[in-house]
């Protein structure tokens, strides 16, 4: 017999409340896990976008805050306020090669879907685009489609089919090669015809600008915003600030979980504290045989530090079924379109694991503390007279 | 004197319950001998519980001393006491005396544990000390499984896990037949015949018969 075993026949004789109490802290964790696996992915995600999207700089409307710049990484609708006289200001300035983009949706089948109209030629050399199957535009007057590999494969898509876009159809000409960025599962049409169907006539969403020496970046930004009224940022400026939205919602979500795990420390107060009243006989038995108060404390700490770990241990795992079954099902919007992206492996990482099941670990041994105290202080005495 | 396994000096012991104070001993000296069997009678109330748990170290005197083996103990903190407990003095109550949760192995072994007896070597004491009480082939049962007088006769084995210096034991038959009584009073003449100090505190004049020492307890003194 050893101290850990004890405790562990301590803890399973009352298979309900251990049960019960254990879904507390398995639920409190499993729904950290779920917040923290997610934001997780979600920045990993920000981070492979930004670098897909290849932009040394992006012109968007004055005025524009994070939020629209989410969207650009996303591919959600944002205002086409650009005109296409501004677009041609900018790429007249040198040094630089600017393409527009009109950033519209469209459903197929029921299920969104990103169309992005683009200066056909000039995307493909900014992109750097390959075709896997069919062709690319062949110019920018066509009324065709080049579709993401992605979407391809999601709405059964190939060279000959068709899709309705403001209920318009579509031939399908071509489809890209895998990019591994939101390209992947967008629809592109030729500028012009995309700002028809959307009456966007002359207007864009945003430019995506490489520039030729990054040393002179901030120059760029200067005569761009000299040309037009137009606001600018860098992709790390950008980077940086979905980042820090990113991470204040990941943290608004942790506080909420963190609720739930306190909600479940006091679920263990409250079974440990039972528990000394319960035992307070054999407490006395205990000490009658030699078992010290520092004895008795351990024993008790150790009862809901088990609580802890088994109760972390199920909640990881719990957490990242959740957020690996729940994932698909998550409609569609900045922020969880990310999560959508990324495969099962971004979401398990093990400092994520061992953290949790640590901090459940430290949770419940906090919780332990006070009934654990409450048990050791007892005289032996008073807890033998106890029937 | 040299042979007194242990003495008490003008014992005292009074519980403080709100604004009432309750005179539990009143005065105890007395010796207990090495090796003796000792019986502690008296009238239901009169102190005879408090004497032994003042004895065995279990609680703190108000006046006076306990001296165990010469070591003055009544004003030893907490931590030394439990150890001291844990080294040299076995208990045995009237009621409930089982973890109830454990087989009658597993509460021989928890003894042997706090006695600092190594694991490997838990099992092996655990076995013998249940032969020793007949209980070997009741190993394996729950308290819940057992008699009354099965389940005191386990906890004798466990008092014995540390091989303690001295036995006390607080009614060991007060709730069992006199079948079951007599299996107990037998192990207690076997312990007593093998050298080990034991004191009991008890109704029964059976057992105060064939103690060698009696010590009547009344009114918290002795007479
Ligand atoms: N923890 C306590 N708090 C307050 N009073 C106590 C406490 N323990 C014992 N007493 C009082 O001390 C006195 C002696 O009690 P004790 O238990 O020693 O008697 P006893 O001789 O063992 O009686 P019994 O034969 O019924 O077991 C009693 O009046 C009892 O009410
Ligand atoms: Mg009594």
């Amino acid at each position: 017999m050893t101290l850990s075993k004890l405790v562990i026949r301590n803890i399973t004789r009352r298979r309900g409340r251990f049960v019960f109490t254990l879904m507390g802290i398995t639920i409190g964790i499993a729904s950290f896990v779920t917040f923290l696996s997610m934001g997780g992915s979600l920045k990993s995600e920000i981070n492979r976008e930004s670098a897909a999207l290849g932009a040394n700089l992006i012109v968007t409307p004055i005025g524009s805050c994070a939020y629209e710049q989410v969207s650009i990484l996303t591919g959600e609708i944002l205002p086409s306020n650009i005109t296409m006289d501004e677009v041609a200001k900018i790429r007249a300035i040198r040094g630089l090669s600017a393409v527009p983009v009109l950033t519209e949706k469209s459903a197929v089948a029921n299920k969104p879907v990103s169309v992005n109209g683009v200066d056909v030629a000039a995307m493909k050399a900014f992109k750097g685009w390959e075709i896997a199957k069919g062709a690319y535009f062949s110019g920018p007057d066509e009324s065709a489609a080049v579709v993401g590999s992605a979407a391809a494969e999601l709405f059964k898509l190939d060279t000959g089919s068709t899709i309705t876009v403001r209920g318009e159809s579509i031939p399908v000409k071509g489809v890209l090669k895998e990019t591994g960025g939101r390209d992947d599962v967008t629809v592109f049409l030729p500028l012009p015809l995309a700002q028809r169907l959307y009456k966007a006539s002359n207007k864009v969403s945003y430019l995506a600008v490489k520039v030729d020496n990054l040393a002179l970046t901030d120059r760029y930004v200067e005569q761009i915003r000299e040309a037009t009224n137009l606001g600018v940022v860098s992709d790390k400026q950008m980077l940086k600030s979905v980042l820090s939205i990113v991470g204040t919602v990941n943290i608004t979500l942790q506080m909420i979980a963190s609720v739930s795990v306190l909600a479940a420390a006091f679920g263990i107060v409250n079974t440990m504290l039972t528990a000394t009243y319960e035992r307070k006989r054999e407490i006395g038995i205990l000490q009658a045989l030699g078992a010290t108060q520092r004895t008795i404390f351990t024993i008790f700490l150790l009862e809901s530090g088990f609580y802890g770990i088994i109760g972390g241990a199920t909640g990881v795992v719990l957490g990242l079924l959740v957020s690996i079954t729940a994932a698909p099902y998550i409609s569609q919007n900045a922020f969880t379109s990310f999560v959508k992206g990324s495969g099962v492996g971004a979401m398990i990482d093990l400092k994520t694991v061992v953290g949790s099941i640590l901090f459940s670990a430290v949770v419940a041994i906090l919780a332990g503390v006070y009934p654990a105290w409450r048990a050791a202080r007892l005289s032996p005495v008073e807890a033998i007279s106890y029937e | 004197m040299s042979d007194a396994i242990i003495r008490t000096e003008n014992l005292e012991k009074s519980y403080q319950t709100g604004a009432v104070t309750t005179q539990a001993l009143r005065g105890v000296t007395l010796e207990i001998k090495k090796g003796s069997f000792t019986c502690i009678v008296g009238p239901s109330g009169h102190g005879k519980s408090t004497l032994m748990h003042l004895l065995g170290g279990l609680d703190h005197p108000t006046k006076g001393s306990v001296f165990l083996e010469g070591v003055e103990i009544g004003s030893l903190d907490n931590s030394r006491l439990a150890q001291l407990r844990g080294e040299k003095i076995g208990f045995v109550f009237q009621f409930f005396n089982l973890l109830q949760g454990l087989t009658a192995k597993e509460n021989v072994e928890v003894a042997a544990m706090l006695a600092g007896v190594p694991e490997k070597e838990q099992a092996e004491r655990a076995m013998k000390l249940l032969a020793q009480v007949g209980l070997a082939e009741k190993a394996d049962s729950k308290p819940s499984q057992l008699s009354g007088g099965q389940q005191q006769r386990v906890a004798i084995a466990r008092a014995l896990a540390n091989d303690p210096a001295i036995l006390l034991m607080d009614e060991p038959t007060g709730n069992l037949d006199s079948a079951a009584e007599a299996e107990v009073l037998e192990i207690l003449r076997n312990l007593h015949a093998q050298g080990k100090t034991v004191v009991v505190v008890t109704h029964n004049n059976e057992i105060a018969c064939k103690a060698e020492y009696v010590i009547c307890v009344r009114d918290g003194q002795i007479q």
